[in-house]
C-alpha cells in the first residue's frame, strides 16, 4: 500500500517534471526562426549572434537581433523575407532590432538601427503593407519609409 | 584652508572636463553629418522617406535629394540635390552589394470600374494572366491588397477596398487558388498610386494590387 502511494507520487512528479519541461520548451526553446539571407559578401563581413561571431558568406541565413560589421574592404548584401534589401559598405555596423513578418497573423515589424558606416535600402512588402511599421533608425535620426531606396550614412565612432 | 584647496582644484577639474567637452562638440559640428539621399527605384519611381530627429523632421521625395543630419537635437537640414558622381564616391560599395532586386516579388495590378467591384476589360483579360502565374510559380504567398480612389468618405471608401479586395480573392480561389495562401488587406483612400486632390475621381487608383513569389 505505501509502495503504491510512493509510486503514484512518484508518476505525479514525474508528470509535473514533464509538463514543466515542455512548457519552457515552448517558451523558451521556440526555434527562432531565420528572417532572410545573405546574398552578397565580400571582404571582411562578421555576424554578432549572442556570443557567437560568424563570417559572413553567402546563403548565410540571418536572425532578429543579429549584428552586421563590415571591416575596411568588406560588404554584405541581406535580402529579408517580405524582399527588404539592404546592404552595408565598409566600415559599417547595423543591427536589426526587430523584424516580424507573419502575413497570416497580419503583423510586420521591421526596425533596424545603424550605428555606423554606410547602407543602401530597398524597401520591401512590410513597407507596401504596413508602412508605419518599417524603420532605419541612426544615432541622431529615424527614417521612415514609404516603399521606396535610399542610401545612408552614419559617421559614427565605433 | 583645506576646504578652499578642495573647492579650487574641483573647479579647475570641472572647467578642464567642461572644456573638453566643449572642444568636442565643436569638432563634431565639423565632421560628423549624418546624410540620408532618396534615390530613384529601377523603374524610375521614386518613393518617400520622412527623416525625423528630436529637433523635428523633413521629408524626402525627390530623387538623390539628401538631407544632413548634424545632431539628434538639431532638425535635419532641409533637403538640398546631390551629385551622382558624389553618391557614387560615398556609397558605391554599398549600393553595389544590394542585391538584384529581380529576384523579387512579382507584382500585377488590376483595375475596377466606378464604386463597383467589377473590373475593366482590361483587368479581366490580365485576370487570366495573374490565376496562370500564381499556378505555374506554384506560389504560397499570394499578397492582395484593395485600394480605392479619393471620391467619397474615409469610412466608405475602407468597406469599398475590403469589398475589392475580397472579391480578387474570391475570383483566385474559384480559379483553383488555395484559400490560405491568398493573404488580403485593405487601405481605402489612404494610399493612392496617383496621389490627387480629395473627391478627384481618377481610375488608376480604383485598384487591387496583387504581390507573389
Amino acid at each position: 500500500m505505501k509502495h503504491t502511494r510512493s509510486r503514484r507520487l512518484f508518476l505525479y512528479l514525474a508528470a509535473i517534471f514533464v509538463l514543466i519541461s515542455v512548457g519552457t520548451k515552448d517558451t523558451l526553446a521556440d526555434p527562432p526562426s531565420a528572417i532572410g539571407v545573405v546574398q552578397k559578401a565580400a571582404g571582411a563581413v562578421i555576424i554578432l549572434r549572442q556570443e557567437e561571431t560568424l563570417s559572413a558568406k553567402i546563403g548565410l541565413e540571418i536572425y532578429q537581433n543579429d549584428t552586421l560589421r563590415t571591416g575596411p574592404d568588406g560588404s554584405i548584401g541581406v535580402a529579408f523575407n517580405d524582399d527588404t534589401l539592404l546592404s552595408l559598405g565598409p566600415e559599417s555596423v547595423l543591427v536589426i532590432d526587430e523584424y516580424v513578418f507573419a502575413p497570416g497573423q497580419g503583423k510586420y515589424s521591421l526596425v533596424v538601427r545603424m550605428l555606423k558606416g554606410t547602407a543602401a535600402y530597398l524597401s520591401g512588402l512590410i513597407s507596401k503593407l504596413a508602412p508605419e511599421s518599417a524603420r532605419f533608425k541612426t544615432p541622431t535620426a529615424s527614417v521612415g519609409i514609404r516603399g521606396t531606396k535610399f542610401v545612408a550614412r552614419v559617421e559614427g565612432d565605433l | 584652508m583645506r576646504l578652499l584647496r578642495t573647492i579650487l582644484v574641483s573647479w579647475i577639474f570641472f572647467c578642464f572636463l567642461a572644456g573638453c567637452a566643449t572642444h568636442r562638440e565643436a569638432a563634431t559640428h565639423q565632421e560628423k553629418r549624418d546624410l540620408i539621399v532618396l534615390l530613384p527605384e529601377a523603374g524610375g519611381k521614386t518613393g518617400v522617406v520622412t527623416v525625423t530627429t528630436q529637433g523635428g523632421s523633413q521629408v524626402l521625395y525627390k530623387a538623390r535629394y539628401a538631407v544632413e543630419i548634424e545632431a539628434i537635437h538639431q532638425p535635419p537640414t532641409a533637403p538640398s540635390p546631390m551629385e551622382e558622381e558624389e553618391i557614387d564616391d560615398v556609397f558605391g560599395p554599398a549600393l553595389s552589394a544590394l542585391p538584384d532586386p529581380a529576384n523579387r516579388f512579382i507584382s500585377f495590378i488590376l483595375y475596377f470600374e466606378h464604386d463597383t467591384t467589377a473590373l475593366t476589360p482590361e483587368s479581366k483579360a490580365l485576370l487570366a494572366e495573374v490565376l496562370k502565374t500564381i499556378r505555374s510559380l506554384e506560389s504560397d504567398e499570394v499578397y492582395v491588397m484593395g485600394h480605392t480612389d479619393l471620391v467619397g468618405t474615409e469610412g466608405y471608401n475602407i468597406r469599398l477596398s475590403s469589398r475589392r479586395a475580397n472579391s480578387v480573392r474570391d475570383l483566385f480561389v474559384s480559379g483553383g487558388i488555395k484559400a490560405d495562401t491568398v493573404f488580403v488587406s485593405f487601405y481605402g483612400k489612404t494610399r493612392p498610386l496617383v496621389p490627387t486632390e480629395d473627391e478627384i475621381p481618377e481610375p488608376r487608383n480604383r485598384r487591387v494590387e496583387v504581390f507573389l513569389r
